[in-house]
């Protein structure tokens, strides 16, 4: 598989993405196109704690999550479902377990599908487990495992292969700590992306062989750890102009895995999957509002506005009023889904689409810059030097300060505007040269973060 | 494209209840008098460990004990700093800049002294066996230090014997437990089991990512973190002689 760059922007305008529309349609499982004119509702679910002591226990556990849903989805009368299975650490390294957990869901999954003839597709997505107890490993034995997860996920039944790849991640957890942007833009936009670059070759692979589809990856190690940190709006963890900026960090390096060959949906954490969807064209997955079983954010309804399929994170399953929690979250995504594709049968889904950006669009700076108008010219500055990754990278930083230094609208606080300042004014210092920042950033950090090793990146 | 005015639709509180007082300003309030000791104090504020290995030559050179320095001076430096946080005038990463400044000086002192001063107490942290995500505890571990405790740190993935081994030998006040996920923080209730069948009845503070209150109240030993800040607070209160029980009453938010 060869790294193909994104140079140019599959949309024209940003008012051409909608919901439940993408320019690459994804056609996948029993009878589900993604991204072909509705959105689909993707259910996530964590097995109790218990049910990991052994192979059968797990499998069992996810038997009774997947009739759940299933059972759930024809009672109340949706068209289509996707599943994610996101591994617990044992189904990883025990790639027997994982595909076992992806035979019995499939299974169940195609009787509804005989049955009923609800569409509907298996993500599985392996753990990241290519570290040991001190060290990243990105390229040792642990990525054998990882690929041979994947091939016996996919012999077995996964229709969509997707992973939250963690490269970079030793850097970023130093430098998001001590508010050091050129050490973020380092390890999202350069580590990362030379790590996905090569992971996703290998998954494309493997997806290629299987006659699966290899869909896509997330930021989630360091974007998403970085707006868990900023929190809500009275945390004083992080300043959200940081978070933000991490977030356009994450786009160019999580575009990697569509440039190694994944083709969508995008995984649902992926919060910069709405700037990925403007350069790509490809049908990506969101959370939002629905989300909030497993963590809360600052734009529920706006990050729905382009969402293909719509996610709601993870919820450990158990019971609740209403049925299991996954029959409760289910039934949510879905009622959400069909607002979504009557506005698109109706013809108002711009209308419904800017409904849901407005709502959220000052709500914070992370949603300011997450409206698709201000995400996709972060697009556009990253295709100006799509083949540099370290380039892209800083033209995404930049223009989201631009944006916000710019902003209309949008209130933010002092410290909120000194971070801005202060990351704006380091990367105006930066260099425009890709080599002299990569080698003087492997020196520096080499010298500072005791974990870091340059082999994991071939360097 | 619609643009809706925010007004009704949303309120950014923070920016509404913003304090008038800059960090800088309030930091300015809280900086000890003594010539000597204040720009040791302003340089950990900053975060700027040459300036504090240069305030602490400047003090040792004017006839101040180095170990003496490190709670009169690097201490009460990084006192303000955690008092800030505190009151939510600074944000965490000035903490962790401040505490790797406090710390380099702290080495510096010994270096010159030959000793140093006995901590408030010792902790013992962790990440759960099966688990490799330890921001949290850098953070627990991080704030810690800055309040005057003795960390010890066993790192991520830590299998439950080497958490029990650690407890024997360290003989801590506190031990803390972070898990990213549901499944790997299931090894808790191991260590809580393991400990309690060794006699070791100590407060196991457990929290981050999926770890919930209802979870760490199922054992014996837990009390919840809902903050990495709660853990400083915790282990002050067990200082100020407070049991499980009352952990629990103070900790245990929902």
């Amino acid at each position: 598989m060869a790294v193909n760059r994104f140079t140019t922007m599959a949309y024209s305008d940003a008012d051409e993405m909608v919901f439940g529309n993408a320019k690459k349609p994804v056609k996948t499982g029993l009878d589900l196109e993604i991204g072909a004119g509705y959105t689909t509702a993707e259910v996530n679910y964590a097995p109790r704690p218990e049910a990991g002591e052994t192979q059968e226990k797990l499998v069992n556990e996810y038997q009774r999550i997947t009739k759940d849903i299933m059972s759930r989805m024809v009672q109340v009368g949706f068209p289509s479902v996707v599943l994610e299975t996101e591994h617990v650490q044992q189904m990883t390294n025990n790639p027997e377990w994982g595909a076992a957990v992806a035979h019995a869901q499939k299974t169940i999954m195609e009787e509804y599908y005989e049955e009923y003839g609800i569409k509907c597709a298996l993500r599985h997505t392996p753990g990241d487990i290519r570290e040991n107890k001190d060290y990243m490993e990105l390229r040792g034995d642990k990525l054998n495992v990882v690929i041979e997860s994947f091939e016996q996920v996919a012999e077995a039944g996964a229709d969509l292969l997707s992973i939250e790849s963690m490269g970079g991640k030793e850097i970023f957890d130093y430098a998001v700590l001590r508010n050091d942007i050129p050490g973020m833009l380092y390890a999202i936009g350069c580590l990362g992306t030379m790590d996905m670059d090569f992971l996703w070759q290998e998954i494309a692979k493997v997806a290629q062989q299987k006659n699966v589809t290899a869909a896509g990856d997330t930021d989630c190690a360091q974007a998403n750890t970085a707006m868990f940190i900023a929190g809500g709006l009275l945390d004083k963890n992080l300043a959200h102009t940081l978070a933000i900026i991490a977030r356009s960090l994450a786009a160019p390096r999580s575009l990697a895995a569509y440039e190694s060959g994944a083709v969508g949906p995008g995984k649902d954490c992926g919060y910069e999957n709405i700037i990925i969807k403007a350069i790509s064209g490809m049908p990506m997955s969101f959370e939002g509002k629905t989300s909030t079983c497993a963590h809360s954010d600052v734009m529920g309804n706006l990050i729905m506005q382009c969402c293909d399929l719509w996610s709601n994170e993870s919820v450990e399953y158990h019971g609740e009023f209403g049925g299991t929690t996954v029959q409760c979250w289910a039934e949510s995504l879905n009622y959400d889904c069909a607002l979504m594709n009557t506005a698109l049968k109706s013809g108002n889904e711009k209308i419904l689409r800017d409904l849901l950006m407005a709502s959220d669009r000052f709500r914070d700076p992370q949603s300011y810059i997450l409206a698709y108008d201000n995400a996709y010219k972060i697009g556009q500055a990253i295709v100006k030097d799509g083949d540099d990754i370290y380039l892209r990278a800083k033209n995404a930083a930049v223009e989201c300060c631009n944006l916000l230094n710019n902003s209309e609208g949008l209130d933010m606080t002092k410290f909120e505007l000194g971070a801005l300042a202060k990351a704006t004014a380091e990367l105006d210092g930066l260099t425009s040269e890709s080599e002299a920042f990569m080698s003087e950033s492997m020196e520096k950090y080499k010298a500072e973060v005791a974990v870091f090793k340059p082999e994991n990146y071939a360097l | 494209m619609l643009i809706v005015d925010k007004e009704g639709i949303l309120i950014r509180y923070n920016v509404k209840m913003e304090k008038s007082m800059t960090p800088e300003d309030a930091a300015a309030e809280l900086y000890p008098a003594d010539e000597l000791i204040r720009p040791i104090a302003e340089a950990i504020f900053e975060g700027e460990e040459d300036d504090v290995i240069e305030g602490l030559e400047a003090a040792i050179a004017a006839g101040k004990d180095p170990v003496a320095l490190i709670d009169d001076a690097l201490m009460v430096g990084m006192k303000v700093v955690t008092d800030l946080y505190d009151q939510g005038v600074i944000f965490l990463p000035n903490v962790m800049m401040s505490a790797d400044a406090m710390l380099d000086g702290i080495e510096f002192c010994k270096e010159q002294g030959g000793s140093a001063p006995k901590p408030k107490g010792k902790v013992v942290v962790h990440v759960a066996e099966g688990d490799v995500h330890d921001i949290g505890k850098s953070i627990v571990a991080a704030l810690l230090r800055a309040n005057g405790y003795e960390v010890v740190d066993l790192g991520r993935d830590v299998p439950v014997d080497e958490v029990i081994a650690a407890v024997k030998k360290e003989s801590p006040m506190m031990l803390t437990g972070t898990a990213l996920m549901t499944t790997t923080m299931y090894a808790f209730k191991e260590v809580n089991d393991r400990l309690m069948e060794a006699g070791l009845n100590l407060p196991f503070q457990c929290g981050g990512g999926a770890v919930n209150q209802d979870f760490v109240s199922t054992y014996a030993l837990g009390v919840y973190g809902e903050e990495a800040a709660d853990a400083p607070k915790m282990a002050d209160a067990i200082l100020a002689g407070k049991d499980l029980e009352a952990l629990r009453t103070e900790f245990h938010k929902h």
